[in-house]
């Protein structure tokens, strides 16, 4: 039952008007007044953002499994100097562990491809990324990421909810909550794989404590990449619709005499939105509608890029359409985890994943959509700059392990300052040394290009005003400026 | 330490202030409410005495005539038996049960149904899904590869059981969190036991001094909140910044679980003849047996040393010594490293058939032979004992406790010894050894205390649990945070008027659940108030009833007994209801784990929600959808929310139109031909009601638009023919049978029957 002073939607609401006097009630009671995130009786109702946003939605390009940096974006010519060395002691890896137990003293290992530079502003790029590399004057290159975890379920929990176990609201799920949706037939975040589960599953797109309305919702395969959506086969739209009438018929006799109940409404109505969604839906996710050159400029003909490129094309379409937040996972289930056989590894998955990137961010650019739309890129972690040598591998098939102290994510559009590298890992690419950036100030920075002020967005759970950079998170102002 | 200081922002000199010995706590925190002992108070006066049934009406109308506000008139009695029936049972009413309470004009009509609904089996499914939201249970391990815990469901069915015995709340605490050392032998306080065995867990981390830190936050927090209403979890890192909770304090409460891990395994006999018996026949069978099983071993013992070699490599360095070291030792921790290192490291006596695959040639034929002739002894092998999952202690002797500053197993401060809130006792616990147990009889000592009436805090946060459930609303709205940024007691008399009740009732629940039904603020209308909504939008006074919205498993639950399909069972391993289509992709669905079975005993599609397996990475969606509880923590009250997906479900899951072609098969097949009776049966079956005449006009009207429609689609192809009503009776137009259908579902997807008034 919700009147003008609901309860059970907003905990920060109820806690405001049951905390009765004293300190606590007056500290609440500012947090409400600051924040403007008092309750509605719709959660999703959009809301406006806490100062003048530079990006309106979001683009999440996840590589998952680790890519590698120094192969990537990061490059290291003293690893050229020292191939086949151990690490230097100066690195101080005595207590360095790995996740997989490949040592410093296997070696360094050079990057497995050339780097060049490339725009008017002269960044670096691996010879793997060459469609990539025709857009770095759009990139804000960030060499010096850093994540808690080792492993790949807490480092993709990590760079989804803050923190390595799961439980806690992904970032998507933060935004929503604190922007709401702009588009109500359509989910407001939504996540894409191209393979398979993405490791740890719907922990990283969960609302955790957050209401289940904002829970990221995964598109299936298909024409109907949402449960239940489609009605059921022989269903025509009149039967459909009549359906519907008479439903509303009966609540609103139910409701006669319960006016003051908005709940009740807000039932009613989200039966409408389900039949304005199922065909939204469809719609948004109907690829026959874009031009050839379109396709082919994400490398749908190709192949090797189909798969990463229908769902980068599939992730314009959706913000085009006012969806908030997308995440486009390349290599789901850890497909970039290159532990043996690098050069394969990445031939390959660069191979699907250079074009289709690219391919999106050249068409955000034409149609005026980069402005408002923030590309991410990156993995969970990157990678190791010495080797890990599987048993008897040649040279060739060395891999290298997880690298959780120093890696390599770019930024691109909805505000960010294109054509610059932002910190600095050491000699070899083993640790950010100059201006560190943990995930929370990558999430912290996201939120704030969205309008939103990572401090100032809370949720009250279990006694503490949660938020979604856990206990930290640092601007990362270059970004912008 | 310099470092630390500058982590956490604080001067050196006030850290050490944190850590001294004595703490004091200011007069604000020790008065605060809820550490104040309960005192029962007097039953206040009211203006109209005749307005209250019990004590109460009392506390409420006090309140209540203070703004000379006047609380709602007495439900209507339809309106109330759906209430109450949905409230202890998670179903709607049958016909009978509704005719039977109009009917009855006795004076204690109303106490008939309370008893009869406390009576029901379903109560304990009801209010044990209740308790399994705050225990966190889930039937699988979480993380990446979600395995499933195989006979953890023997909890879930425990807990229904202690509901449905009213098993006293002191008793039952105590059984789950030391069942094993207060009750030894007494297989049901082991499976108790398993309250604090659903922590999620990856068994497959490496690092194992971390999987075992996990663990022990896990069950520090849930202990706190569970039983206490407090949020521990708060003071991992530092004190608690707006409760009196030391940091000292949680790192006491965690040293109650020091020595405590998984104990799954096979579950005592009960009756100790029977359990003697058993022993001599298991005994007898192992003599018998002897040599046989000795060759065996020593044919896998090269298997068992290669799995130790390959596992052990995954190992720390200390867990690798823990685990090579002579056992007899080990300390305390090593003991506990080897413990959790086991099931990675060891196989049962008699491996899988995967496992026995690495048997090759002469050894394996060898072994197989060795099988056959110890299968000629099953005759005389006592049958297996059930297995449970549950927690044990791993000896008399704990591994040390030590405070970690900012939660961190790398910074180390002073060792702590069991203990309570130092607010409420700053001495460490007194510890007994239990006798005949190897156990450190540190959790016995916890276990009292959680139920000492003394102690201001169990009776309140298990009282006001039980309101919560009942209104939608606890007398404190935040049932797992009785501290400062938790919600005030809207009645603190009434509160601890109940608490006291509760406990000089002997922990009954049923006795407070009766007291609680047969108020009359039970038993108001929730009609709107014009008045008394003006003065108390939020209805904290409770003039009237709070209207809202079935929980996910009383939704399905409702939809299945109405459509006649709910199988009424109960008990047993966790089921698998069909998934709507796409839901299961990749690894969920060939995940070592087990993915989302399909379920070979049909009728067990249909079971209550309770019994639906519940794996944390994949929750059964259309519970789900309908906010069922988050299983990485315990769960204090669900969210209710309104969506366009809850929608979608219930407009085009497969599900609802096969239980709404059977809600029409019921009605068609019952209540003769004319169209009226069609409809008036309907409506009785939904809303425990005739349709009114506006409403079976209003259905005269919706069939008369389906029907040509279905007639078009009867005509059609396969693909275009309509659902049609389960087993229709002859005489029955298709089409209006097949419009029968949709008018089943939209009744089904209504607010009259989807809200509880």
């Amino acid at each position: 039952m919700r009147v003008n002073h609901h309860w059970g939607v907003s905990n920060r609401r109820e806690f405001f008007t049951r905390a009765g006097s004293g300190l606590a009630g007056i500290a609440l009671a500012s947090m409400l007044a600051e924040d403007g995130f008092a309750a509605s009786a719709d959660p999703l109702a959009p809301k406006p953002p806490q100062f003048p946003p530079k990006a309106k939605n979001v683009i999440w390009c996840f590589m998952e499994g680790g890519p590698s940096q120094v192969d990537l974006f990061d490059p290291k010519p003293e690893l050229e100097r020292l191939a086949g060395q151990p690490v230097p002691p100066s690195f101080h890896t005595d207590n360095l562990i790995t996740a997989q137990g490949a040592r410093p003293s296997d070696g360094l290992l050079p990057a497995r491809r050339p780097f060049r530079q490339h725009g008017q502003s002269g960044l670096w790029v691996s010879e793997w990324l060459p469609n990539i590399a025709e857009m770095v004057d759009d990139i804000a290159v960030i060499r010096s990421c850093q994540s808690d975890a080792v492993n790949h379920v807490g480092g993709v929990c990590q760079m989804n909810t803050g923190t390595i176990l799961a439980g806690r609201p992904s970032l998507g799920a933060w935004v929503m909550y604190g922007l709401g949706s702009a588009r109500r037939d359509l989910p407001s975040f939504v996540v894409m794989q191209d393979d398979k589960e993405i490791l740890g599953g719907v922990q990283n797109y969960s609302s955790g404590f957050l209401p289940a309305t904002f829970q990221g919702t995964l598109f299936r395969q298909g024409d109907t990449p949402i449960l239940n959506l489609k009605p059921p086969v022989g269903t025509t739209d009149a039967q459909e619709r009549s359906k519907l009438d008479f439903l509303r018929q009966l609540n609103e006799r139910f409701s006669r005499d319960k006016e003051d109940d908005t709940e009740l409404d807000a039932r009613t109505r989200s039966y409408e939105l389900a039949y304005q969604m199922q065909s939204a839906a469809p719609e948004a996710v109907d690829l026959s509608q874009e031009s050839d050159a379109t396709k082919k400029l994400y490398g749908m003909d190709e192949p090797e890029t189909s798969a990463y490129g229908s769902n980068c094309l599939l992730a314009r379409r959706l913000v085009e359409r006012g969806v908030r937040f997308v995440e486009v996972y390349s290599g789901s289930g850890s497909r970039w985890d290159a532990h043996s056989d690098l050069i394969n590894n990445h031939t390959q998955n660069c191979r699907s994943m250079d074009k289709p990137v690219a391919g999106l961010l050249k068409d955000l650019k034409a149609r005026g959509l980069l402005k408002d739309t923030l590309v991410v890129w990156g993995g969970e972690f990157g990678r190791t700059p010495f080797a890990q040598i599987g048993a008897g591998a040649p040279p060739e098939r060395y891999g290298r392990d997880h690298n959780p102290w120093g890696f390599t994510m770019w930024m691109a559009g909805g505000g960010v300052k294109g054509g610059q590298t932002i910190g600095t890992t050491d000699e070899i690419g083993l640790r950010a040394v100059d201006e560190p950036h943990h995930v929370w100030d990558v999430h912290a920075s996201i939120l704030y290009l969205l309008g939103l002020d990572h401090l100032r967005v809370t949720y009250q759970h279990n006694g503490r005003a949660e938020r979604p950079t856990v206990t930290g998170g640092k601007l990362i102002p270059k970004l912008w400026t | 330490m310099r470092y630390l200081s500058a982590l956490l922002g604080v001067s050196l000199s006030a850290w050490v202030l944190f850590a001294a010995e004595t703490h004091t706590f200011s007069p604000a925190q020790k008065n605060f409410w809820a550490f104040r002992p309960i005192a029962k108070p007097a039953v206040p006066a009211v203006k109209n005495p005749k307005a209250a049934a019990n004590p109460i009406d009392a506390f409420i109308l006090a309140r209540l005539d203070a703004k000379n506000l006047q609380p709602n008139a007495r439900a209507d009695k339809l309106t109330l038996l759906r209430r109450a029936t949905v409230d202890m049972t998670g179903l709607p009413p049958t016909p009978d049960e509704i005719q039977q309470f109009l009917n009855d004009h006795s004076s204690n009509a109303w106490d008939k149904v309370v008893d009869r609904l406390l009576a029901s089996p379903a109560y304990g499914e009801r209010w044990g899904r209740h308790w399994l939201d705050v225990a966190r249970y889930a039937d699988s391990n979480g993380f990446k590869a979600d395995e499933t815990r195989p006979n953890i469901w023997r909890y879930r069915d425990y807990v229904i059981k202690a509901f449905n015995d009213d098993k006293p709340y002191d008793r039952f605490v105590k059984e789950q969190i030391a069942g094993d050392e207060l009750y030894p032998n007494d297989p049901e306080a082991l499976v108790a036991m398993g309250f604090n065995r659903h922590w999620i867990d990856e068994t497959n981390a490496a690092a194992l001094y971390t999987r075992r830190q996990e663990t022990l936050d896990d069950m520090t927090t849930v202990t706190g909140v569970a039983f206490l209403g407090l949020t521990f979890g708060c003071a991992r890192c530092h004190d608690h910044k707006f409760d009196p909770i030391l940091t000292k304090d949680y790192y006491r409460l965690q040293a109650f679980f020091a020595n405590t891990s998984f104990g799954d395994g096979p579950l005592p006999l009960k009756d100790p003849a029977e359990r003697q018996k058993y022993q001599e026949q298991k005994a007898a069978w192992e003599e018998k047996t002897k040599d046989i099983r000795a060759e065996m071993a020593k044919l896998v013992q090269p298997l068992r040393a290669s799995k130790i070699e390959s596992g052990i490599k995954t190992f720390e360095a200390d867990v690798q010594q823990a685990i090579l070291m002579d056992p007899a030792q080990r300390n305390p921790m090593q003991a506990m490293m080897y413990h959790t290192a086991e099931p990675r490291i060891t196989f049962d006596e008699e491996p899988d058939a995967r496992t026995l695959r690495g048997l090759k040639g002469e050894n394996g034929k060898r072994y197989q032979e060795l099988k056959k002739q110890l299968a000629a002894f099953d005759s005389i092998r006592p049958a297996p004992l059930p297995e449970g999952q549950f927690m044990i202690d791993l000896g008399p002797n704990a591994p040390p406790t030590y405070i970690l500053h900012g939660g961190s197993l790398d910074a180390r401060g002073d060792e702590v010894q069991p203990g309570f809130l130092s607010i409420l006792d700053p001495a460490d616990a007194k510890i007994t050894p239990p006798a005949g147990v190897n156990s450190t009889g540190r959790r016995s000592a916890l276990a009292a205390w959680l139920t000492d009436p003394k102690n201001p805090l169990p009776a309140r946060v298990m009282v006001n649990r039980i309101w919560h459930y009942h209104f939608g609303r606890g007398i404190v709205a935040t049932p797992g945070d009785f501290g400062l940024m938790g919600a005030r007691p809207t009645h603190p008399e009434l509160l601890d008027y109940l608490a006291s009740y509760f406990v000089e009732n002997g922990w009954s629940m049923k006795k407070l659940h009766r007291l609680i039904l047969t108020s009359n603020v039970y038993q108001q209308s929730s009609a709107f108030n014009e008045v008394a909504a003006e003065a108390d939008p939020d209805d904290n006074l409770m003039w009237r009833y709070q209207r809202h919205r079935m929980e996910a498993e009383a939704v399905r639950d409702s939809m299945l007994d109405v459509s006649g399909l709910l199988n009424p069972k109960m008990g047993g391993p966790g089921v698998f209801p069909p998934l709507p289509p796409g839901v299961v992709t990749g690894l969920s669905a060939t995940a070592a784990a087990g993915g989302w079975r399909q379920e070979k005993d049909p009728s067990n599609i249909n079971r209550r929600s309770v019994y639906i397996f519940v794996r944390r990475n994949l929750r059964y969606p259309m519970l789900q959808e309908f906010d069922s509880a988050n299983t990485f923590e315990s769960c204090d009250f669900r969210k209710n929310t309104v969506t366009a997906p809850q929608s979608l479900d219930l407009l085009n899951n497969d599900l609802i139109i096969d239980w709404a072609q059977n809600f029409a098969g019921r009605v068609l097949n019952d209540s003769g031909l004319t169209p009226e009776a069609q409809v008036d049966r309907a409506f009785r079956l939904a809303y425990g009601r005739a349709a009114t005449p506006e409403e079976q006009k209003m259905a005269a009207d919706f069939l008369a638009r389906q029907m040509p429609m279905m007639q078009e689609r009867l005509a059609g192809g396969d693909q275009a023919k309509p659902p049609m009503p389960a087993n229709v009776p002859p005489g029955i137009n298709p089409a209006r049978a097949a419009a029968f259908v949709d008018l089943s579902q939209m009744l089904l997807d209504s607010n009259e029957f989807l809200y509880i008034n």
